[in-house]
């Protein structure tokens, strides 16, 4: 008998993604024959509403780009004011904005993992992770005054120094992560059914990589050992030792795989930054003392930054007023979730459809900045 | 097909976890107490506070207005304008920008962030006049 194509909404809510973003798909059976991504459920403007701030208060918006790891949009606006203006940040405050981008980067992996362990069934994986998690937002708590949202980088430096005691503390929470991760590979990484369902599912293939511009670790377990800390070092990511892991596989497995490695890799450059922490207090560069007195000169530059999902960019233009003339924010999950999810998804299972987003990282709000 | 023992024994391993004490709080009776930076509610130190506004200028979400005391006794002398910042947090998203561009240190953050009113009024408040921080039962008439 033959069968009907049906269609239906996956989503805008499902597990695969933390945000709100829906799939279109055409079914037979359970195979899906067509996918349409439909983005807009969080649009709210954000490259607008930072142009009609000035640089100051654009700052405290861009963080709102992405909500699982708001650092690497925080650390690029502000490195692409200091470009603009010419300011020269204090050496402490770069190792301290490399310390919030690696422990933003770890809890955005901790994040995943709970993704990638909820959109299979199995809810011990977000449980653990989660609550792991927490712990780091405990410290940036105590860092930064804020659990999610930090503001914490901006234009010029950091707006706190070290709270005491707190490298202590960092290096006992690296400790406890790092004597957790065999038992996430017990219960997730190397569980039949992981396996099973995440072999050879959501296959990448190195050419479609690059032709659609893939990145992260996305593209790093296509086999390509692209990472822009590595190919275009900025703040102190030149200073610290650190490997970019790859795999070939290029499938949902493959892509696990790589973001469970760069969780030790954070872990490792963290520990190096805790050792090197410079003692000097300037965290701030000179700047005008009255806020209204800031005026971004004329000139453009464009700024990237390696979030836990791939490469971010700023363009920003600077008109000589308090105010951007044009920003532009682009992340990772524009070119994964939108034009390469509609090829991956077809022919595969409905089963697989959220565990393939969320091994992409997608993130759907800084698709719609 | 062949069945990986090692594999679903390594994730049996983790039921040793239902015999160790739970991770989390036990909220409401036990609470969580915010870190010493923690950006929670305002406090404005009155007898500090100049009426400058710089507050109210750099607050990017409009959530700041300047206004008269009830009483102009508890004001700082050197007070010109005779306002004081009133705080819609409907608004705010604590950004803390408000307290950074204040001249003489009056205006700060809090840890405390838990307040539940059933009024919504109640959460335009004026800091230093008032205080926000408690669990508030109130009734709407």
């Amino acid at each position: 008998m033959a069968q009907d194509i049906i269609t239906i909404f996956h989503g805008p809510q499902h597990p695969g993604i933390t945000g709100n973003m829906s799939v279109e798909l055409d079914l037979l059976g359970e195979t899906i024959k067509r996918a349409e991504t439909h983005v807009g459920y969080l649009h709210r403007g954000f490259e607008k509403m930072i142009e009609r701030r000035t640089v100051l208060q654009a700052f405290t918006i861009v963080c709102r780009i992405c909500v699982p790891e708001p650092d690497p949009n925080e650390e690029n606006f502000a490195r692409g004011v200091e470009e603009l203006m010419g300011l020269e940040v204090p050496e402490k405050a770069k190792w301290l904005r490399t310390m919030v981008l690696e422990m933003a980067r770890l809890q955005a992996q901790m994040l995943w993992f709970a993704g990638q362990g909820g959109s299979l069934g199995h809810y011990i994986s977000p449980q653990w992770a989660v609550a792991d998690r927490d712990l780091i937002l405990d410290l940036f708590e105590e860092l930064t005054g804020g659990r999610v949202y930090h503001m914490y980088i901006t234009p010029g430096g950091v707006r706190r120094d070290l709270p005491e005691g707190f490298l202590g503390r960092l290096g006992h929470f690296l400790d406890y992560l790092e004597s957790r991760l065999p038992e996430y590979d017990n219960m997730l990484l190397r569980n039949p059914v992981f396996l099973e369902r995440a072999r050879g599912v959501g296959i990448i293939d190195p050419a479609t990589a690059r032709e659609y511009g893939v990145v992260g670790p996305n593209l790093r377990a296509c086999g390509f050992m692209n990472d822009i800390r590595k190919d275009e070092p900025y703040e102190m990511y030149g200073e610290v030792d650190f490997i970019v892991p790859t795999e070939t596989s290029g499938d949902v497995y493959g892509r696990a795989m790589v973001r469970r490695a760069e969780i030790e890799q954070s872990i490792s450059i963290l520990r190096q930054i805790i050792r090197r922490m410079p003692a000097e207090k300037e965290i701030m560069a000179v700047l005008p003392k009255n806020h209204r007195k800031w005026e971004v000169p004329k000139g453009d530059t464009l700024v990237k930054t390696e979030s836990a999902r791939g490469e971010y960019s700023y363009y920003m233009v600077g008109d000589g007023t308090d105010k951007l003339r044009r920003v532009q924010v682009k992340g990772p999950s524009a070119v994964h979730a939108i034009t390469l999810l509609e090829e991956m998804l077809v022919d595969s299972q409905l089963s697989d459809v959220a565990m393939i987003m969320n091994s992409l990282g997608t993130n759907p709000p800084e698709i719609e900045r | 097909m062949k069945i990986d023992i090692k594999g679903i024994w390594g994730a049996l391993s983790s039921l040793k976890y239902l015999f160790q004490p739970p991770g989390t709080l036990r909220y409401p009776d036990v609470k969580k107490e915010a870190a010493d930076g923690y950006r929670g509610f305002h406090d404005n130190d009155l007898s500090k506070c100049i009426g400058c506004g710089m507050c109210e200028d750099i607050c990017m979400n409009l959530a700041i207005d300047m206004v008269k005391p009830k009483s102009e006794a508890y004001l700082n002398a050197k007070n010109g304008s005779g306002l004081i910042p009133r705080l819609d947090y409907g608004r705010c998203c604590w950004c803390s920008l408000c307290t950074d561009v204040c001249p003489v240190n009056s205006l700060k953050l809090t840890k405390n962030y838990v307040y539940v009113s059933e009024d919504m009024n109640r959460f335009i408040y004026t800091p230093g006049e008032e205080k926000l921080g408690k669990r508030e039962k109130e009734t709407v008439k």
